[in-house]
């Protein structure tokens, strides 16, 4: 982090990341130069807890650089216990948050649940008031109506408001009145125009209204861990993962908490990116398969690094921030398999989670993913966990015997089982990759999570990906990304241009640059500007985002993009400046980790036992090694399997792994 | 391919999946090309569109998850185009005569036939279709009240846009100088036919990837696997006939209701059922005659929702099904009847019908009446903005129907469609109007042991002179409670012009020139209400 007082603050402060997860709390520092992992079991009823017992645990007495994955958001979020939210709009717009896009969500399901809107009936509140698309203010609230809403307000209940009136982006000073007024409350107030100052309603009015949501909670975890760090540790900052994959100052995070929802999973993609990166890899595929869903991501260092979204919905509500694109498929290691009524194989969206768990760790009753890897061959026994969890291949295979249903062998089911998942993985790489215009051949396949290796190479071959990476230390791979990640604060603001007016952007430019450096100053920080557009096609629907250096430059460089994603271009036709965007990045410090000469070898040391594995038909000999045991430079050829503490790599004949420098795998895929 | 122990040419329940995994994702490959790349927002915003994959007799086999007024219509279109032209490899067909498949004028299907290479006839097909804001025709928006189907804009029955893998500049031309927002339409067609050929180019892989030889086994066990649902579901229905009847309120021409009775048959024992909707209404002369396709869209539809599994949309579900439609009547039109308002009208209200019947025979697995009208709303005039013609076209939500055990959905789309709706702040960058209110309408979903759903109130003011026209339903009859729950609240319209207080009540199909400053306040109905309260 380039900040004013580098020097003395580089020497003495240590940076820690720590990561909040569902089972454990990951840790990892620098120190001297070395990389140190710790893990601690979480905390979920006060999760600073762990965070605090992670810091104790370095040994270090020092002043520290913490910065955080949290979960507090999305599980305030997906167990609907943020703040009451008074939402404030435009009279005659009150429903306007309920109403959404009035579709709904399973169209041939007659018995859909109730939508679950963040803000109940009561809490809507409507100023008369109206700013046209021009920015132009055709109704102004009196004071008296003000003040009515003030009323209205304080006898609500409400414990935090969000403000979001139409157009209030082209003009805002409607919305600003209507926060001062609301100040007097006492209450953590969002408004849209600082939030997400960007056209489309819904979304903006959805976005501050999480973000309102978010306020109290997020406020209170984050200031109070703040406190904690800094009373132990005096001297020491915090600052907090956005789902963009950048780090904000805490305190920041603690007023915009809408950028930090899926704070834990960006942290994943920019290790996985660090990890590629540093191992020769730009363009990668990131696959991480978990118990009950699968994580897919793209980045491309030619086109920014990791692709981000604006149109993102978390626990069912749309937030239109930038945040990494992460698409999940509704299956993993856990999910069921079961024949339906016409006799199809279908695996998931059920899973058997934790309890009962797959049947072969001894409760569960119906097939799954994990069963079926098992009974192949794919899980060994005695390595899983180190042994923590007693399989049973017996039962296991009674149990899928019986509910093969018309396949021949619990073999034939096993890997039906498997090529059904691997379809549904597939599906989800095509989504980001395919329809985003990106051809998977030219990517490498990062696989980690507990089930990601075991799956790598059958994907990455039906795909045609050539090359699979397994990162090194793959339980941390998420604490590292945010130990790594920069400094980022995105800022936009719709404008909606025409092409000959693009000129005058450059004063609103100028404006966002100055509020980026303010607020940057007074966080004692720097940072380097990136400006972006959003063009279109004039009267298109659809946007695409191009870096702005020129007004020239950014509409060439339109016309190009189009060509590549939509395979169509028409540099005759007039365009339209949608958003302009605003990105100002403090590069984090550079770290690379120990490099080891490689010394080409078998990996023999690492050999500890040759099983029978299950590949294309029939079992094969297949060698066993423990990863830790491997030294850069080892190279082996499949059939093998490399185990490891919480996941295991499985290489299928033809496919050849080699153990890099930095102690990645590097698998080759033939074509 | 692994193949079962029973029968080793069939493929198995793994092969099926993985297969049916692929051509489904192929379908939503088309659709997410063909939103990113269209112009209009009609398409891009409101997704009013569809995309589907069918084997070489025209049967579907994958349909995305898009819009279910189209799952038996496409499938119509297809074959009407198959049935018209001998297809070389590199045509695309292009189609919307709601009499060879269509729905209704605006809706333009596209179809491209693969070929593999080592057969002389197309082994599939890809196809989409899309809502197009304006096709010419006596009202902007070709929505409005028409006679004749000449009226309501370019008919094109089918004929190649694209042969041998080039533009038919004369054909397009030809259509584009028959609507009012040529550029647009010719962006939205663009993007229709690169969506083809992602299609194309996405059956071909696959074609590679099993081999061709290997591709109809899979076809026949999908179609088969598809229709086995059906009838394991059919198989668990009460046997015998279940009767309903319910009315559009006019044609927008007079003010005589019009019937729509239906007669469920189900015979569980050969796992069948028979729709038949003899004693339904004559054609009629104004736009909601709906053409067998829409008829056969519902009643799929309908099979659709009972099915407990996921199902995927395929000829199959149609299997056990005998459709009996008389010819020249509302459900069975026969041309030159105009049709517009059949795709978003009457194809609500024989929905209504089916469940209503199907509520006979199992009470408990149907909600009581939806909104069952999408108050069609087009405006067209000029922007003085720019000079340039424009067309707005949009459908408001109503209340859901309640259902046993949970209340109605309130200010959603149900049944028919699933469009969404058009961002103020969108519509008011792009047209020269401007909304004045968006709420739900209070207590209008019917009482009941379970309430219906509310509907929206939406009011929207003329910057400009423009001509509005609204096509609606259920003003007269209300959308019904079951099991004595109270139906829901009519829906309603008025105008208040501008510079005057009192607010002119305009029929469900009305048309006019609005000018500047006025302003249109429309009430969508609410669902009907389930069980007595």
């Amino acid at each position: 982090m380039r900040c004013r007082d580098t020097t003395i603050r580089e020497r003495t402060h240590l940076r820690v990341a720590i990561d909040t997860g569902g089972t454990f709390t990951d840790c990892v520092y620098l120190a001297a130069g070395k990389l140190h992992v710790l893990k601690v079991f979480s905390t979920p009823a006060d999760p600073s807890l762990a965070v605090l017992d992670c810091l104790a645990q370095t040994g270090e007495q020092s002043a520290f650089d913490l910065r955080h994955g949290t979960t507090v958001g999305t599980n305030t979020m997906l167990e609907r216990k943020g703040a009451r939210v008074a939402f404030v709009t435009t009279a005659g717009f009150e429903d306007t948050i309920a109403i959404g896009r009035q579709t709904r969500s399973r169209l041939y399901d007659w018995f859909a649940p109730l939508p679950n809107c963040l803000v109940p009936r009561e809490l809507r509140f409507g100023v008369p008031e109206r700013v046209s698309a021009e920015g132009e203010i055709l109704r102004t609230p009196t004071e008296g109506e003000l003040d009515a809403l003030v009323n209205a307000l304080r006898h609500s209940g409400a414990e935090a408001i969000a403000i979001s009136l139409l157009f209030s982006f082209a003009n805002p000073e409607t919305e600003r009145r209507a926060e001062a007024a609301l100040r007097c409350l006492g209450l953590p107030i969002s408004t849209s125009h600082r939030i997400l100052p960007e056209f489309r309603e819904y979304e903006r009015a959805s976005t501050t209204v999480v973000n309102a949501y978010l306020a109290p909670p997020m406020q209170n975890y984050l200031l109070q861990l703040e406190r904690c760090v800094t009373k132990q540790y005096p001297g020491s900052r915090v600052d907090v993962m956005q789902s963009s994959g950048g780090i904000i100052p805490a305190r920041l995070a603690a007023q915009e908490p809408a950028r930090t929802v899926l704070s834990g999973p960006a942290g994943g993609v920019i290790g996985a990116c660090h990890v590629a990166r540093l191992a020769g890899f730009e363009r990668i595929i990131g696959f991480d398969m978990g118990g009950t869903s699968t994580d897919v991501f793209l980045a491309d260092s030619a086109a920014g690094g990791a692709q981000r979204t604006n149109e993102s919905v978390v626990a069912g509500v749309p937030i239109s921030l930038p945040m990494l694109d992460i698409h999940t498929a509704g299956a993993g290691g856990g999910s069921i398999a079961r024949f339906d009524a016409g006799g199809m194989l279908r695996v998931g969206p059920g899973s058997a989670g934790a309890d009962p768990g797959p049947i072969c760790f001894g409760r569960g009753t119906l097939p799954t993913v994990t069963d079926a890897q098992l009974l192949l061959g794919r899980l060994d026994p005695e390595s899983f966990l180190d042994g923590g969890v007693q399989l049973d291949s017996q039962s296991t295979r009674q149990i899928m015997r019986e509910q093969k249903s018309s396949l021949a062998t619990v073999e034939d089911f096993s890997v039906g089982i498997l090529r059904v998942v691997d379809t549904q993985m597939e599906k989800a790489i095509r989504v980001i990759s395919v329809e985003r215009g990106y051809n998977p051949r030219e990517f490498t396949l990062v696989a980690f999570g507990g089930g990601g290796p075991l799956h790598a190479c059958s994907l990455a071959r039906a795909l045609r990906i050539p090359k699979v990476l397994i990162p090194a230390m793959p339980g941390a791979l998420s604490a590292v990304g945010i130990l790594l990640a920069d400094l980022v604060r995105d800022y936009s603001r719709t404008v909606m241009l025409a092409e000959n007016a693009i000129e005058s952007i450059r004063d609103t430019f100028a404006e966002m640059e100055q509020l980026a450096a303010t607020e940057f100053s007074r966080e004692g920080l720097q940072g380097t500007a990136l400006r972006s557009i959003d063009i279109r096609y004039r009267r298109q629907g659809y946007e695409l985002n191009v870096p702005y250096a020129s007004p020239a430059s950014a509409v060439e460089a339109f016309h190009r993009l189009h060509q590549q994603r939509y395979g169509f271009s028409d540099a005759y036709k007039p365009v339209e400046i949608v958003n302009l965007r605003l990105r100002i990045i403090a590069a984090a410090e550079p770290w690379s980790p120990a490099y080891q000469e490689p010394v080409p070898g078998d990996g023999h040391v690492a050999l500890y036992a040759e099983r029978p594995i299950f590949f294309d038909g029939k079992f094969l000999p297949s060698r066993l090694y423990r990863r830790e045991a491997f030294s850069p430079g080892d190279a082996i050829p499949g059939p093998a399997m490399i185990t490891e503490y919480t996941s295991a790599t499985l290489l299928p004949p033809g496919c050849r792994a080699q153990v890099d420098s930095y102690r990645n795998i590097v698998i080759t895929v033939p074509a | 391919m692994t193949h079962t122990a029973a029968d080793p040419a069939k493929p198995d329940p793994v092969d099926l999946a993985v297969f049916q995994s692929a051509v489904h994702s192929i379908a939503e490959e088309m659709g997410a090309a063909l939103r990113r790349t269209a112009l209009s927002p009609n398409i891009k915003e409101r997704r009013d569109y569809s995309c589907a994959i069918f084997d070489g007799l025209g049967r579907v086999i994958a349909m995305g998850d898009h819009m279910p007024v189209h799952l038996g219509s496409m499938p119509m279109s297809v074959q009407a185009a198959v049935a018209a032209m001998a297809f070389a490899p590199g045509d695309i067909a292009i189609l919307n005569d709601p009499y060879a498949g269509g729905t209704h004028l605006p809706d333009i299907t596209m179809v491209l036939p693969v070929f593999l290479p080592s057969h002389d006839q197309p082994a599939f097909y890809v196809s989409n279709r899309a809502h197009h804001a304006d096709v010419g025709g006596a009202f902007p928006g070709s929505m409005g009240p028409a006679r004749e189907i000449f009226q309501e804009g370019i008919r094109i029955p089918p004929v190649r846009i694209v042969r041998g893998g080039n533009l038919d500049r004369e054909m397009l031309d030809l259509i584009l100088m028959n609507v009012r927002t040529p550029q647009e339409r010719e962006g939205d067609l663009a993007s229709q036919i690169g969506a083809c050929r992602v299609g194309e180019q996405r059956m071909l892989q696959l074609a590679e990837k099993y081999g061709e030889q290997n591709l109809q086994p899979l076809v026949e066990e999908l179609l088969d696997y598809s229709e086995r649902l059906v009838r394991a579901e059919l198989r668990t229905m009460p046997a015998g006939d279940f009767s309903a009847e319910d009315w559009l309120d006019d044609d927008g021409v007079t003010a005589v209701p019009r019937r729509i009775t239906v007669r469920l048959r189900f015979d569980p024992a050969a796992a069948s059922l028979n729709i038949d909707f003899s004693g339904s209404s004559p054609q009629v002369a104004g736009s909601v005659n709906a053409v067998r396709a829409i008829t056969l869209s519902a009643c799929f539809y309908m099979l659709r929702c009972l099915l407990r599994e996921d199902a995927p949309a395929t000829a199959g579900i149609l299997g056990p099904l005998r459709l009996e439609t008389p010819s020249g009547s509302i459900v069975d039109a026969l041309p030159p009847a105009p049709v517009a308002g059949g795709n978003v009208e009457t194809s609500q209200r024989i929905v209504d019908v089916l469940l209503r019947a199907l509520a006979q025979a199992v009470p408990g697995r149907v909600p009581s009446a939806s909104a069952g009208t999408m108050s069609n709303l087009t405006i067209g005039g000029v922007d003085p903005r720019t000079g340039e013609p424009f067309t707005y076209y949009e459908t408001t939500a109503g209340g859901m129907g309640a259902r046993p055990g949970i209340d109605g959905v309130s200010g959603v789309q149900t049944h028919m469609t699933n469009s969404l709706n058009t961002p103020i702040e969108a519509l008011e960058y792009a047209y020269p109007l401007r909304v004045r209110r968006y709420a739900y309408r209070d207590g209008s979903g019917g009482a009941g042991q379970f309430r219906g759903g509310d509907g929206l109130i939406r009011e929207v003011e003329m910057l400009a002179d423009a001509q509005v026209t609204l096509l609606a339903d259920r003003r007269k009859f209300r959308p019904y409670g079951l099991q004595s729950g109270e139906d829901g609240a009519p829906g309603g319209a008025w105008v208040l012009k501008a510079g005057t207080t009192e607010e002119t009540e305009i029929p469900g199909k009305w048309t006019q020139r609005l000018s500047k400053g006025d302003i249109l306040h429309i009430e969508t109905p609410g669902g009907g209400g389930w069980g007595k309260r």
